[in-house]
């Protein structure tokens, strides 16, 4: 595929080398020549210099050829500008990050599609979604949802107080069927689990199951459900706004922010949440503002360190849930292994999205995502491929992959070595990093 | 979270060497492909060398899947060092095994001359051991001018183009390590494209040579061979007297011609085949000074020709100089004819010629107008700068402005081929050649012309009077030249060895 960015900032770079590792033909675009010069000496991919927003640009990186069209730059009219010129001269799918709430409605869309905008990311909007569901299900660290919730993966850190600590897994399967652990990470390794690897505390354990059963694992991973009332949020970021507008009724929200100026104009934006003027890093700030009586701690700072750190401290002072925003790529392994309940990423959550595009549009690629090392692919059983021949455990699977479930008539269920896989199914496979186009040969 | 960024945990090596020594098997694999063109010209005409060629084929092929098929790499990945050092290690490796043919046939070189002969084939500088080509094997001269063919346009660039598993970003290293030029152009997104874009334009030129050689007065075999020591603007011949040897204006005119789009950029020429039209190779500020010192040059030979009273045909004064000022500034060395007898300043100015050589990009050597056009704009800016020391002027090539870094990078590349050219030519001092004959040859190696000493007088014979030393010497500067000094001086420093 044929993929044109427009904007060579944090989630266009990402986004660029993310779709060059995945052999796309990837081509961006910025006005800043030394940022496009250190992209481009160590990626497989094209750069080209100049402003987004011009019919010749455009043409030149061949924009009224391509397949995607996707303009990132960090404003949202010159994004929406750039996707509907480059529509106009022949881009058959185009995209644009925005920074406004009004434009997501479905009222507006037609609006947009004459334009030329066929799709529309705002990337601070779906951090705060994932900020809500993580209050509200405030035991697990990672939830995804796979074929529209019929199969859940839920990563769960477990500590020495749960049941199945020290359990081998075939032990685990003997006792609980209604489970498949597909991923354990581990410190920085992610293991695909065989029956004789033990659960050991601190893993950071990937359950595949149906949503019927998942509540069943609260109590196995001696977990608890909190009820998360009162919220304190670090920082009148855009997410911070977003959050406000999406669930105040639901939440009692605090905002504590640093800049004045920014307190000033808070109470406009969010008028339903407490603004406090003060710095959320020294302690008393926090215990004055009740620190201790909180259920949920959000930091949502420019700084990583700042957010780690200070969800540390309101994790030591008893608050039950910690999120932290941490843009800098290499700290989210780090922070993942320290006591932080939920890390967010703009970036990742912005391109994991625009992957999500991609993906109705190419269906020769079937990555839907990455846990830290392992990958994990939803693939359609084509008639005739290998899997297929017989029961799972006579077909000698290679190592470092495991199928974690299957979706038959459209209805979810996990595979044992005694299912028989049929044309037609969509499989869930995890795999570790890079193997994956091996295994979607079995499948073909 | 939905979603995090794959960050590789396994440990990264200091230089990944089981991964370097796979890549180097499919390499040598690919030669071994190569290896059975001049086979099959021995199986054609019957010749004996072929089984010389059987056997080279046999061991570097048996050498290429041992290396790739017996070497396990547990980590993939390639970064700068790797892609530095795999460049330069090709073409020294490829050296040794294409040397293999000329020692195992029916006219055995020593070690020393076939490798002297196959590193100056590979960097297309057309420096030969041989004194009599003609009565050389069929298959021997078909292999002599295959690897100026796939030197030219790069050995690297071509496995980019057919092995899939270097479309990565080692692949990017390995492509800057070895495409001439200062910055290095993208054709297309991704570096397979490019690579293959740019070998389909050469194939392309190459087989149109090929085809128009063949209709005037050449032979199937010498109009291949032709083609591909003209296009690669490597210089091998078929022939003692090269182009001469058919006395055909017809010959020179479209040896001319391809030689001179030899000497051309390819990315430009890729990009007027893909429907750019031909203004946009004059509105190229590389190729304009290209132009204009082709014709300056040519007015400067014709009035020294006449003033010499050489005058004597229309084509002495038409079709030779110009033949001999691209054969020269494109770093081809063949030769159609007697240019000695022009004088000392026709001498000088291709000297001249040979330093700037043609276009970053192209297939030929020397220092490339790029530079030279780079050096005289900063130039005429501190002069500038000398009168108005507050004013801002900035170097700006084809309407790009080029940073400072990029200036500098350039003006040191310069300095150091000077620097490399003294340096050469007083080692070869020390082997007891004469100093206008070491610095010549050293001069005519790293430009990659390979004009032989016989050109100032030395016994009048070619590169094979030398002692043993002083041909590897030259190889090493040949290799240097042709990979633009930093690919090769880059594993001379302590930087690249220490962790």
């Amino acid at each position: 595929m044929k993929i044109v960015i427009a904007g060579a900032g944090e989630v266009g770079s990402h986004l660029a080398r993310l779709l060059s590792r995945e052999k796309q033909d990837v081509i961006l675009i910025d006005n800043n020549a030394e940022r496009l010069a250190i992209l481009d000496a160590d990626n497989n991919l094209m750069t080209l210099k100049g402003r987004p927003i011009s019919f010749k640009t455009q043409k030149s990186s061949g924009a009224d050829q391509c397949d995607l069209f996707i303009a990132v730059t960090p404003d949202e009219t010159q994004n929406v500008l750039a996707c509907s010129m480059a529509k106009s001269i022949g881009a058959k799918k185009t995209l644009a990050r925005i920074d406004n709430y009004e434009f997501l409605d479905s009222n507006n869309r037609d609006y947009f599609m004459r334009l030329g905008v066929n799709s529309l990311i705002y990337p601070e909007y779906l951090a705060a979604h994932e900020i809500i569901t993580a209050l509200h299900r405030n035991w697990v660290r990672h939830w995804f949802e796979i074929h529209d919730g019929k199969l859940i993966i839920v990563g769960v850190k477990v500590r020495d107080n749960a049941k199945i600590i020290g359990m081998q897994l075939k032990e685990f399967a003997m006792v609980e069927h209604n489970f498949h652990v597909a991923a354990i990470k581990r410190r920085h390794d992610t293991i695909i689990p065989r029956g004789d690897d033990r659960i050991l505390p601190n893993d950071i354990l990937y359950f595949v199951c149906t949503p019927e059963h998942v509540n069943e694992l609260i109590d196995l991973c001696g977990k608890q459900q909190h009820r998360i009332r009162r919220v304190l949020v670090m920082g009148g970021s855009r997410i911070a706004i977003c959050l406000s507008a999406l669930a105040s009724d639901e939440f009692k929200i605090k905002l504590i922010e640093n800049d004045m100026s920014k307190c000033r104009s808070l109470p406009e934006t969010c008028p339903q949440c407490d603004i406090v003027h003060g710095d959320a890093r020294d302690i008393d700030t926090l215990r004055e503002e009740g620190i201790m009586d909180t259920d949920a701690f959000i930091a949502l700072s420019d700084s990583s360190e700042t957010n780690i750190l200070t969800c540390l401290t309101a994790k030591e002072l008893g608050v039950k849930k910690t999120i932290a925003e941490v843009e800098d790529l290499q700290f989210i392994s780090e922070a993942e292994n320290l006591n932080i309940g939920t890390i967010i990423n703009k970036k990742l959550i912005a391109s994991s999205s625009i992957f999500q595009i991609l993906l109705d549009a190419d269906t020769g690629s079937s990555k839907c995502l990455a846990l830290a090392d392992a990958e994990v692919a939803e693939i359609e059983v084509r008639p005739k491929s290998k899997i297929t021949r017989g029961p799972v455990r006579s077909l000698d699977l290679p190592y470092g992959m495991t199928i974690a479930g299957l979706i038959r008539n459209n209805q979810g269920m996990l595979v044992t070595g005694n299912t028989v896989i049929e044309p037609g199914d969509y499989v869930v496979v995890f795999c570790l990093g890079g193997a994956l186009h091996k295994i979607e040969k079995l499948f073909k | 979270m939905s979603e995090q960024m794959h960050i590789p945990r396994t440990k990264r090596v200091f230089i990944n060497l089981p991964m370097l020594l796979r890549v180097l098997g499919w390499l040598l694999m690919i030669e071994a492909a190569f290896m059975l063109v001049p086979t099959l010209t021995c199986a054609i005409y019957q010749e004996p060398d072929i089984k010389a060629f059987l056997i080279t084929t046999a061991i570097t092929l048996a050498t290429g899947i041992g290396m790739t098929f017996g070497i396990r790499t547990y980590n993939t990945s390639m970064g700068k060092r790797e892609g530095f050092l795999l460049t330069s290690l090709v073409w020294v490796v490829f050296s040794f095994f294409g040397m293999i043919p000329y020692i195992l046939c029916s006219n055995p070189l020593t070690i020393t001359d076939a490798f002297f002969e196959t590193m100056s084939g590979f960097t297309t500088t057309g420096a030969t051991v041989y004194l009599n080509v003609e009565e050389l094997s069929h298959g021997i001269n078909m292999w002599r001018c295959l690897t100026q063919w796939l030197g030219g346009m790069g050995i690297i660039l071509f496995t980019l183009a057919v092995l899939p598993m270097l479309n990565s970003s080692g692949g990017i290293q390995m492509f800057n390590a070895e495409v001439t030029g200062i910055t290095h152009e993208k054709l297309r997104p991704r570096i397979s494209q490019t690579a293959k874009g740019l070998w389909g334009v050469y194939g392309m030129l190459s087989l149109i040579l090929c085809v128009l050689l063949w209709i005037g007065p050449l032979n199937f075999f010498d109009s291949i061979c032709h083609a591909f020591s003209t296009m690669s603007t490597g210089g091998f011949s078929t022939r003692n007297n090269s182009i001469a040897y058919w006395d055909s204006n017809y010959v020179k005119i479209i040896t001319t011609i391809f030689m001179f789009l030899g000497g051309v950029n390819f990315s430009l020429l890729y990009k007027i085949c893909h429907g750019e039209g031909l203004k946009s190779l004059f509105r190229n500020d590389t190729f304009r000074a290209y132009l204009k010192i082709v014709s300056l040059t040519f007015v400067a030979f014709v009035i020294a020709i006449v003033a010499n009273g050489q005058a004597h045909t229309v084509a002495d004064v038409t079709i030779d100089p110009l033949f001999q000022i691209i054969t020269t500034i494109t770093s081809t060395g063949l030769t159609a004819s007697n240019f000695e007898s022009w004088g000392p300043f026709v001498l000088a100015l291709l000297f001249l010629l040979m330093f700037f050589g043609a276009c970053a990009g192209s297939t030929s050597g020397g220092a490339k107008i790029d530079r030279i056009l780079y050096l005289l704009k900063n130039t005429s800016n501190e002069l500038y700068r000398s009168i108005h020391p507050n004013a801002i002027r900035s170097v700006r090539i084809n309407s790009m402005i080029m940073s400072p870094e990029t200036v500098n990078r350039v003006i040191a590349f310069l300095c150091i081929y000077v620097i490399i050219v003294a340096a050469g030519g007083i080692m070869l001092t020390a082997f007891g050649l004469p100093i206008v004959d070491s610095f010549f040859s050293v001069f005519s190696c790293v430009s990659n012309v390979g004009l032989g000493t016989g050109v100032t007088g030395y016994s009048g014979y070619g590169f094979e009077v030398l002692p043993d030393i002083a041909k590897w010497v030259l190889s090493v500067f040949m290799l240097i030249g042709r990979l633009e000094l930093f690919t090769v001086l880059i594993l001379f420093t302590p930087a690249f060895w220490s962790k």
